[in-house]
């Protein structure tokens, strides 16, 4: 029976996906309710973030234990930022107004960030390679 | 005895309700933006993308509707109280990355702290010369970073939090249009120099444009928008000494 096995595995990867989410969920509340309460400078969510990220580097979560929820919630961005986007309607008349002049500065400010930081790093990278080459050129030399 | 009615004429009046606009209001949201997903998948063309056709559509639905805006948050809150978590997932790349990032952590690091500074300083010499106001001026100083930072970096500098979003929207539709022809025209050709130029002035779209170049590409523009992310959350106090 293939459809039948198809849709246990499918209901097994959507429990697995909400549960994993019903976890993120749970760490974000707590962060935040710890950071309010200890009047923390890092707002929760970036506490959570190094939480989760220390609890990863020490093996004290397998990484597929969030891997789930993780891809779904990055892969979902987007949707979860279209309600205040939407919410721009009150200030209609603003962008009536100044629309142009946004327009005009959002996109010389991102050609600027954008020229300015592929320029740095090109440079930076082809330096970098370069000294990761030579470096393992002497771990080889050593070893023969 | 009571029954349930359900004729027709109590349904479009439970419809155009309160509960029932915010119902459809979130239905909607959904809808548009899983559907622009589909159609962007079969039909490449930029405007299909769902970071512009979604929020296009419903925007113009809500305003041609005349749903009340509270109305639409009665429900589509919860959607953005996803962020917070999101935020928290974020570290999952940063671990499975960990070997690109110890292999190049110079090149990172620089193109971290310029994407960073260069954001700052070009929205803010830029609102000195083109009139804008307030509000809005400061919303921008943030605009090159994902929006969940971007949210919650932006009051610290005086920003709306709305407005923001909107700038981070925008920022990244442009970043997307503008990145092949400016690499180009100005010679960057290395994989990692285009994944962290479009990933410091495009965060989550430029990493989507990215992986569509390359899949080193993509892996280092959103470790280099999740890296600006946090560091500008975290500089946002100091940075606003400066830039405000």
């Amino acid at each position: 029976m293939p459809y039948l096995q198809a849709a246990i595995r499918r209901c097994r990867h959507g429990a697995l996906l909400l549960t994993q989410i019903a976890l993120f969920c749970l760490l974000s509340f707590a962060c935040h309710w710890f950071a309010t309460w200890a009047h923390s400078p890092v707002p929760g969510s970036v506490l959570g973030l190094g939480i989760l990220l220390i609890l990863l580097a020490t093996k004290l979560i397998p990484e597929n234990a969030v891997q789930l929820g993780a891809a779904w919630l990055i892969g979902e961005l987007l949707l979860f930022f279209i309600p205040p986007v939407i919410s721009v309607i009150k200030y209609e008349g603003l962008f009536e107004q100044y629309g142009v002049n946004i327009l005009f500065t959002l996109v010389m400010g991102s050609v600027c960030v954008m020229v300015g930081t592929g320029f740095v790093v090109d440079r930076v990278f082809r330096f970098e390679r370069q000294l990761n080459i030579k470096k393992h050129a002497r771990r080889h030399a050593k070893a023969a | 005895m009571s029954s349930v009615n359900l004729s027709p004429v109590v349904l479009t009046e439970w419809l155009f309700s309160q509960t029932g606009l915010a119902l459809i209001s979130l239905l909607l949201t959904l809808f548009c933006y899983f559907a622009a997903k589909r159609l962007y998948k079969r039909h490449r063309v930029w405007w299909l993308a769902p970071i512009v056709f979604a929020p296009v559509v419903i925007t113009l639905l809500v305003f041609n509707l005349d749903i009340p805006l509270p109305t639409y948050f009665e429900y589509t809150h919860w959607l953005m109280a996803m962020l917070a978590p999101a935020t928290i997932a974020f570290a999952l790349p940063i671990y499975r990355e960990r070997k690109l990032i110890r292999q190049y952590p110079l090149t990172i690091a620089f193109g971290v702290i310029a994407g960073l500074l260069l954001g700052m300083i070009s929205s803010w010499l830029l609102v000195k010369f083109v009139p804008l106001p307030v509000e809005l001026s400061k919303s921008l100083l943030v605009r090159s970073v994902s929006t969940p930072f971007a949210m919650e970096a932006t009051s610290a500098f005086g920003g709306v939090p709305e407005l923001t979003a909107m700038m981070v929207l925008i920022t990244g539709i442009i970043g997307m249009l503008v990145c092949e022809p400016l690499f180009k025209l100005m010679h960057i050709r290395t994989s990692l120099g285009k994944g962290v130029a479009l990933g410091a002035s495009a965060h989550g779209a430029g990493a989507a444009k990215a992986s569509e170049l390359g899949q080193q590409e993509g892996v280092i523009a959103s470790l280099t928008m999740i890296f600006i992310g946090i560091a500008m959350v975290l500089g946002a106090p100091f940075f606003a000494l400066i830039f405000s």
